[in-house]
């Protein structure tokens, strides 16, 4: 598959097919970290298409031979912040509330993946309870750095932050993931 | 971080990602009539804005007058000081359109360093050299309030480098938008200054460092609040 900035260069030519690929090659991830953010698979797929729509109206903006990629996290950065504002339902929460959704539905698995190698199932319910009682911030901090490989400055970028406060808020999350994980292991062991 | 979270972590970064859903009809229909578009070109853009500033500037001057006690003025201080305006005027320019290469986004944080350094410096540097020559005028501290025509002059210079940039990063600017803004409003006070360098001839310290020195801090206030109304527009929920 071609790169995305051929892709999106094509795309600015007005090929719809190099955008198909394009959006083929970029929105499983992004769902991923959108998902994550939002906990719910349904607002983030809706943030998705919202961000992808915003991709569209602004694809003028794209510099020829620049990676897309970070811009385009950064729409659904901002696309997920507007969104929690203006509703709030992505974020309200109360204590000791548990994931919303099983947690097939926000990693996303499904039947059509089910010879795939997949990963304990209880870690994984763990760890996305945690990380959504996380503040908005550190989630992100920890999702983009830890669960999606990007590094701390590209991280900062995409967050609109400068690379110090990506490091902060991460290390934080780090903390807080520490000990809510660390409650649960123990809670598991006396069970 | 413990093993016990780290391993927890890496699990949960294994899962492979989710299968993402179709297109939606609205993209469907848009990908329908989709249109080749002229890319953004930063340096050509930095070109045009510099370029279309300047005359502007130029034409503001040729309106007005050039300042009568500029023979009377050291070359050397008269020279610095134009020379330090035009580097506030493009450095700025040049941060707030110009990302790295190979990324799209504008370094905000350079930008924003840029904004609040020189809405300070030209503050300083106004207070510390401003000459005075035989047709020069001294309001002082007593007529001091009749000196915010320099002031609207300034943003009035302000007003094209800045709906110029704003124009150019439509769409540009998920993040950092206002930082930015600030960069480009900084830039636009510096070509003002620049501006009324040459067409005021009131040298006494409040005037110039106060007035002249803080188009630079307004022009950029107005700008991160006025222009990403500009730039954000398109990326706003429809």
């Amino acid at each position: 598959m071609a790169e995305p900035k051929e892709l999106m260069a094509r795309y600015c030519d007005g090929d719809a097919h190099a955008f198909r690929e394009l959006y083929a090659a970029v929105a499983p991830r992004l769902l991923g970290y959108l998902m994550k953010m939002a906990r719910s698979r349904a607002l983030a797929e809706d943030l998705l298409q919202q961000t992808f729509l915003k991709v569209h109206n602004a694809r003028a903006a794209y510099i020829r031979g620049a990676d897309p990629v970070p811009w385009i996290y950064s729409i659904a950065h901002r696309t997920f912040i507007d969104e929690a504002r203006r509703t709030r339902r992505a974020i309200v929460h109360s204590a000791g509330d548990d994931v919303p959704e099983v947690p097939a539905a926000i990693t996303g698995e499904s039947v059509d993946r089910a010879d795939e190698p997949r990963a304990d199932p209880e870690l994984t319910a763990a760890t996305l309870a945690a990380l959504g009682a996380l503040p908005d911030a550190q989630r992100e901090a920890v999702v983009l750095t830890k669960l999606d490989g990007k590094s701390v400055a590209e991280a900062a970028a995409i967050a609109g932050t400068t690379v110090g406060a990506m490091k902060v808020r991460a290390h934080r999350g780090y903390e807080a993931l520490r000990k809510a994980l660390g409650r649960k292991g123990a809670k598991g062991a006396a069970a | 971080m413990s093993d016990d979270a780290a391993s927890h972590l890496d699990a949960l970064a294994a899962v492979p990602p989710p299968l993402a859903p179709g297109l939606s009809a609205t993209l469907e229909a848009e990908l329908g009539k989709l249109a080749s578009v002229a890319t953004r070109r930063p340096l050509r853009q930095l070109a045009i804005l510099v370029g279309v500033s300047l005359v502007y500037g130029a034409a503001l001057l040729g309106m007005l007058t050039m300042r009568q006690d500029l023979a009377e003025l050291p070359m050397a201080w008269l020279a610095a000081a134009g020379l330090a305006w035009l580097v506030g005027f493009l450095g700025p320019a040049y941060l707030a359109l110009v990302p790295q290469t190979g990324t799209m986004t504008p370094r905000w944080p350079w930008a924003a360093a840029a904004a609040a350094v020189s809405s300070v410096a030209f503050v300083v540097l106004g207070r510390l050299a401003h000459p005075t020559g035989a047709s020069s005028l001294t309001y002082g501290w007593e007529r001091f309030p009749h000196g915010h025509g320099c002031l609207e002059l300034g943003l009035a210079t302000a007003v094209v480098p800045v709906v110029a940039g704003a124009l150019f990063l439509r769409g540009a600017l998920p993040v950092g938008s206002r930082w930015i803004a600030a960069c480009l409003g900084a830039a636009g006070g510096c070509l003002g200054g620049l501006v009324l360098h040459l067409h005021c001839r009131i040298t006494d310290w409040p005037h110039v460092a106060l007035v002249h020195g803080s188009v630079v801090g307004v022009s950029a206030a107005l700008a991160a609040a006025l222009a990403p109304r500009a730039t954000d527009r398109v990326l706003e929920r429809e």
